[in-house]
């Protein structure tokens, strides 16, 4: 139980940091481990050994992530991701993270775009991912 | 002995308990009530500024916002903490298997319409076509509903869709973009009606002033995370009122399982959720009005019918989202609503249906519920719902039930029903409806619609209709039930057709009507 608590508090120590530039709130952390136990109880073999690799190698779980949810993949990841987001979202310093607080058309076209380019460059990266540690 | 007994407390249970207040009535209801909420006041977004941590009343400790990524899909309203309650034990105590329903029940004081879009719109002489009763049979009953529960809206271009209200309060205070639209379509009326189209302002059973001593609405965006607003209309408020006035008799923790027509009477039998108990009740009349579901499995279980096919209805949804491109990076309006801004409807000249829609804003939920849905990177759908969604409404568009034999609802001896509803959009509506909105500067794709389950509409009915000559598992114009001296289904299961509109305001009609017709029986 210790060792699965290190691995989740791991876990969601490695996915923030893809998103978010401050630091982990601590009761962030607790919730997540919580979180997935409720979940994800009894995770299978291959999903618990993608997620493991993952965090290890320090890969790219975004990347991953959409890779596999474009190609009706495994949910484990997408889940666990979404878990942290609902817990920083309810939080006030990441209301910025959600909700526009600086109006501005151009600079929002541009975003957007760049967010559009970034899905690319993340699907391609992600389906390479997803190839070569043969994750499904 | 008493009067009538009355099973279930949403729209018809309250409004067939109204109509026999002061008589010898008993309810009986699971009956599940909201917990308390002692801390969340004042606007979501004010609040998600201000206070550190919302976990608690957005997630909750039980981590019941996080609902649907481990259990199947349901509503955003109700899988939020405080609002839970809703759905609270219905799939243990009244399960449901399926591979193409995603049914949803609810055990709650005043049902499902806890969590209702509050949208009241009257059927019309073509939406009553194959029920035995007129419109001019619904209509006194209409109108003392829209009296006792308050109804906010305007008589514009829909009135002759949604039926003309008498006493309508203001209606609700629209946002930026439902404004634009509403403005748009008016300079292109005509052209707009030529396709088939009609925009105007939602009827809702929503206070926009006080009324019957509730208060108005706040526009505080709460709809999903709060329950019991008191601006929003719940059947549960109008079977406390009664229950408080000793007008009635209110009995929780009761499951109904079935009944049995004896000599002068019904006796109904029912376990005790406490103890395990099953009790029995005795009533000269007995009402259904346990929602479509529960009612069908209830009649099913008392003639011990394991094989029957009952036919069931329910409105297919699609989901278009629309964008007005020059509000892309706006202020997101914080003081809204998540009820519907704006009402559509949709008569295509080749078909006979006539569809309705409602626009909604994008306000209600998390960003995290709606963030893995669109095809995009995570930080890329973070992006994009923050400077999209000031700019984006969503057009939920409803189809009439079908009537397709295909579709049924059995009873299986294990006590699971068993349900099977096929259909599938053409897009015809949705590709011209896009169209349509293009015109006005409102951008979508096909290709962008989404179609939630059937089920999710939570529009259900027609699984023992009314019919002129009712045969077996039908009713008669009175409601009652084919082969029985006293009892009546009072809820959705007793509609002959189901057309594109919300249901709830005509359930509560006819339960009224025909819960009158139990009391001069009785007199």
């Amino acid at each position: 139980m210790a060792d699965d608590r290190t691995a989740l508090e791991s876990e969601a120590r490695h996915f923030y940091a893809l998103f978010f530039r401050r630091p982990l709130p601590g009761p962030v952390v607790e919730r997540y481990v919580a979180a997935n136990h409720l979940c994800f109880p009894a995770l299978d073999p291959k999903a618990r050994e993608m997620v493991a690799t993952i965090v290890t190698r320090r890969l790219d779980a975004e990347a991953i992530e959409l890779a596999l949810r474009l190609r009706k993949g495994s949910r484990v990841l997408t889940g666990k991701i979404q878990i942290l987001f609902y817990l920083v979202e309810v939080r006030s310093e990441y209301y910025g993270y959600f909700i526009n607080q600086a109006p501005g058309w151009w600079s929002a076209v541009l975003r957007l775009l760049g967010a559009a380019v970034r899905t690319g460059w993340k699907c391609a990266k992600g389906l390479y991912l997803v190839w070569r540690y043969d994750f499904v | 002995m008493y009067d009538a007994v009355i099973v279930g407390s949403g729209p018809a249970g309250a409004f067939s308990a109204y109509a026999l207040q002061g008589r010898n009535v008993l309810i009986l209801d699971v009956g599940y009530r909201p917990p308390k909420v002692s801390d969340l006041e004042g606007n979501l977004y004010v609040l998600r500024q201000q206070r550190e941590d919302l976990f608690e009343e957005l997630i909750g400790s039980e981590f019941e916002g996080l609902h649907n990524i481990h259990k199947r899909n349901i509503s955003l309203k109700l899988k939020s903490p405080y609002m839970s309650y809703i759905v609270r034990d219905w799939a243990e105590l009244m399960p449901v298997r399926s591979g193409n329903f995603e049914a949803v029940a609810s055990f709650a004081l005043g049902g499902l319409a806890n969590a209702w879009g509050a949208g009241v719109f009257r059927f019309t002489t073509k939406d009553l076509a194959g029920f035995p009763i007129k419109l001019a049979d619904l209509e006194p009953f209409y109108d003392e509903i829209s009296n006792h529960m308050g109804i906010s809206g305007a008589n514009d271009d829909l009135a002759s869709y949604f039926g003309a209200e008498p006493h309508l309060l203001p209606p609700m205070r629209l946002t930026r973009l439902a404004s634009d639209i509403l403005d748009r379509f008016r300079i292109r009326k005509a052209g707009f009606e030529r396709q088939g189209i009609t925009i105007g302002r939602p009827r809702l059973a929503v206070l926009t002033e006080p009324h019957n001593g509730r208060a108005a609405y706040q526009y505080d965006n709460l709809e999903f995370y709060r329950p019991y607003n008191p601006a929003i209309y719940n059947p549960a408020f109008t079977i406390d009122e009664l229950a408080a006035r000793n007008q009635v008799t209110l009995h929780t923790g009761y499951l109904v399982h079935e009944y049995k027509e004896q000599d002068g009477g019904v006796e109904v039998t029912a376990r005790n959720l406490s103890t395990g108990s099953y009790e029995k009740f005795l009533g000269k009349n007995l009402i259904l009005a346990a929602g479509t579901l529960g009612t069908s499995k209830i009649v099913l279980e008392a003639n011990r019918d394991y094989e029957s096919r009952l036919p069931i209805l329910d409105n297919p949804l699609a989901c278009i989202p629309l964008f007005r491109l020059s509000r892309i990076g706006a202020s997101l309006e914080i003081h809204d609503s998540a009820l519907g801004q704006l009402n559509l409807i949709y008569q295509d000249a080749n078909s006979p249906d006539l569809l309705q829609g409602t626009i909604y804003g994008t306000t209600g939920p998390l960003r995290s519920d709606v963030l893995f849905q669109f095809p995009l990177s995570i930080w890329a759908n973070l992006t994009w719902a923050r400077y999209l969604s000031p700019a984006m409404a969503l057009l939920m568009l409803f189809y009439p039930g079908s009537n397709d034999s295909s579709n049924y609802i059995r009873l299986k001896p294990d006590g699971a029903l068993d349900i099977n509803y096929e259909w599938k959009s053409n897009q015809v509506a949705e590709r011209r409806l896009i169209r349509a909105f293009r015109r006005i500067g409102y951008f979508s794709a096909a290709a962008l619609c989404q179609y939630p389950a059937m089920g999710s509409s939570l529009h259900y009915a027609g699984t023992l209709p009314m019919k002129t000559n009712a045969g077996c598992y039908q009713t008669g114009a009175d409601g009652r039930l084919y082969g029985t001296k006293a009892v009546y289904v009072a809820d959705g299961a007793c509609f002959s057709a189901l057309p594109a509109k919300n249901l709830t305001f005509t359930i509560m009609a006819n339960a009224l009507r025909i819960a009158r017709k139990v009391r001069t029986s009785l007199e």
